[in-house]
């Protein structure tokens, strides 16, 4: 018998009865397997997780017809609570899904622990074992609130890890972080294969699920499309110019297969490791890759005071002390401009320089020859437009209408 | 500013229900006293044992901010015009001051510096977790325990959230340094996001609270212990046997 089985599995939430998410899904699921769920917006993809995990039909309510079998229980005869004990989820926000109740990490990855009543021995052993397998040993006594986007999900990991579930679901675990917080999760997910834990993840980041998962699941409308290895899934994906991510490597791979470039009795690669090792097969050289030289690489960059943004000598401190910006110069004119880094580089307090929302502590910021210091922010609004990461902090009206005119009301900009 | 303090004072060492049973007793009590001398010297011991465990002036300091603002307007006010003033303490021009109602004035003004000053102590010197571990002990839902809390971390959560919201309106013009009915609009404009949001993180909070077992019936442990010492059940009964005898004390004389 398999670990978990879903047996023509139809589902509508409360709100949107006429529209099932899930129709007519069936799937098994192995012990120790590692299975990637991916897929377009609403497919179906979390209904799906939420189903394992038993939130529905307990919390979330609706039309369900079909059986959902974990470890041989019916999830609708059990609750979340039993059911959590088999199955661990972390959510998509890293934030959202702390208790909001401990004051350290430590306190964080116990708080299962001391719901399921166990001796305080094993509480604390099991709790600083699991933080130790996400690496975050170092943190166990730093509040919560006071780690990053990656901290907190490998956080949230911890605290499943230390209730031993059976099956570990992670919906959109990586989402909403950086690079580097992406890669500190897909390692512990990893480190987690490799213990031979259960794994369910939903992700839009096909270069990671589909290296490392055993087997890659599409939905599309509540349907499963595509339901194999994930090197061919995302073939079939790709031949069908369905719209997912397909990994870049892949695609090129395809590429220069189908032009006769790589061999096609070799499978195609997926890692920028397999791929450079099927390229230098290939004896035909093409020309030598030169150093790229725009001139732009120096350090100090040459501040130019006509341009459209002018930092000079710009530093910025944080009242907590924290040196965000020391000393930046530059200008910046017509043209996309990048700015990369890692957390806590100083992106953001730049990028709030741009329009006034931070004034420097030392130096000045020109927009437009306009001093920021001199000016209110609803002033630059009107020169420079800043969009933030987290769409449901900005966004304040009740139609799409209203939320476009926002701006341009604020401005003055007339109904025109 | 009314963040734990660590330490290893014999204050700290108390359970947390003897600091909270005593900052009770001493409420009862000054309410009980009819002039300003024994909350007075109530507060004066309280330093002290504020001082034992070793942050006087955090007390000293935040009880001063507190109830500086009440001491001048209750002496000024009772002073002035208490209805039992009968001796006059100080005439300054047409304005005379009253014994009785300065008197009055100083009475309420040290009676409410010692509920400050307790609750400070207790506050200071308990971890918020090993508070709410004591009270369960004592009988207290874990969901109610939980409450209190997720409440010490819902202000600078919604602080947090609050500030990217403003921040994402001043980015589309909203002038916050406008006059006072454009601010009163970008309040209104900030609540609608910050509460769609903050119900949002239930959603995710309260599934994830499920999730580690939150509603799980049966015995529960916790990481830390909060011992009940004898120490603790020798204050809390003397507590309560002070209370009984001020009572009697006020009801016969």
């Amino acid at each position: 018998m398999s670990l978990i089985e879903i047996e023509d599995l139809t589902f509508s939430y409360a709100s949107q009865q006429h529209e099932p998410a899930l129709r007519n899904l069936s799937c098994t699921i192995e012990q120790g397997s590692f299975v990637g769920i991916t897929g377009l917006a609403e497919a179906g993809k979390s209904t799906c997780c939420r189903l394992i995990a038993g939130y529905i039909p307990h919390f979330f309510h609706g039309e369900f017809s079909g059986r959902v079998n974990v470890a041989g229980t019916d999830t609708r005869e059990t609750t979340i609570g039993e059911l959590a004990e088999r199955v661990g989820f972390v959510f998509e926000n890293p934030f959202d899904q702390l208790t909001g109740a401990s004051l350290t990490v430590l306190e964080e990855a116990a708080f299962a622990l001391e719901n399921m009543g166990l001796a305080r021995e094993e509480i604390r052993l099991r709790a600083e074992k699991s933080l130790s397998q996400v690496g975050m040993e170092d943190l166990m006594d730093r509040h919560p609130q006071q780690l990053s986007g990656g901290q907190s999900q490998r956080l949230a990991l911890a605290s499943i890890l230390a209730v031993k579930p059976e099956v570990f679901i992670l919906d959109e675990p990586t989402s909403q972080l950086d690079p580097l917080g992406v890669e500190e999760v897909f390692d512990v997910i990893t480190d987690m294969h490799s213990r031979g834990n259960t794994l369910i993840v939903v992700s839009q980041d096909l270069d990671h699920l589909a290296i490392h998962a055993d087997r890659l699941v599409v939905i599309d409308r509540g349907e499963i499309k595509w339901d194999g290895e994930p090197r061919e899934v995302l073939l079939e994906a790709a031949e069908a110019r369905y719209p997912i991510l397909i990994p870049d490597v892949l695609e090129i791979s395809r590429k220069l297969r189908a032009a006769g470039r790589i061999p096609s009795n070799s499978p195609v690669p997926l890692t920028v490791e397999q791929a450079a090792t099927v390229l230098s097969s290939i004896d035909e050289r093409g020309s030598a890759a030169q150093p790229i030289d725009s001139g732009r690489t120096s350090r100090h960059s040459k501040v130019e005071s006509s341009k459209e943004l002018v930092f000079e000598d710009v530093h910025y401190d944080y009242p907590t002390g924290v040196s965000a910006i020391r000393g930046v110069s530059l200008s910046l004119d017509e043209g996309c401009v990048c700015i990369v880094g890692q957390n806590g580089a100083g992106k953001t307090t730049f990028a709030k320089h741009l329009n006034g929302l931070l004034r420097p502590t030392r130096g000045r910021v020109l927009v437009r020859g306009k001093d920021t210091r001199e000016y209110r922010v609803a002033e630059l609004a009107r020169e420079v437009g800043l969009a933030f990461q987290n769409p449901d902090d900005q966004l304040f009206r009740s139609t799409v209408e209203e939320e476009v005119r926002f701006g341009p009301d604020n401005v003055g900009a007339s109904p025109e | 500013m009314f963040d734990y303090r660590p330490g290893d004072s014999p204050v700290h060492l108390l359970n947390p229900v003897t600091k909270l049973a005593v900052a009770v007793g001493l409420t009862v009590i000054v309410f009980l006293l009819p002039n300003p001398w024994g909350p007075a010297l109530i507060v004066v011991t309280l330093l002290g044992v504020a001082a034992v465990a070793g942050f006087p002036g955090s007390v000293a300091k935040l009880a001063a901010v507190l109830t500086g603002p009440l001491l001048i307007a209750v002496v000024i006010v009772q002073g002035l015009f208490y209805p039992g003033n009968e001796t006059p303490l100080l005439a300054v021009g047409p304005v005379t001051f009253w014994e009785e109602g300065v008197s009055y004035g100083l009475l309420v003004f040290f009676r409410v510096l010692v509920v400050v000053c307790a609750i400070l102590i207790m506050v200071f010197s308990t971890y918020p977790k090993a508070m709410m571990v004591a009270f369960i002990d004592k009988g207290l839902s874990p969901k109610l325990a939980y409450v209190f809390m997720a409440s010490l971390q819902f202000v600078p959560e919604m602080q947090r959230r609050a500030r990217a919201i403003i921040e994402a309106q001043q980015a589309r013009g909203l002038d916050l340094e406008a006059n006072l009915w454009r601010r009163f609009q970008a309040l209104l404009t900030m609540m609608i996001p910050l509460l769609a949001g903050a119900l949002i993180s239930v959603e995710t909070r309260s599934l994830a609270l499920e999730a580690r077992g939150f509603s799980r019936v049966g015995m529960r442990n916790y990481l830390i212990e909060v011992p009940d010492r004898t120490t603790d059940r020798v204050i809390r009964w003397s507590m309560a046997a002070i209370v009984v005898l001020v009572a009697l004390w006020r009801i016969v004389l």
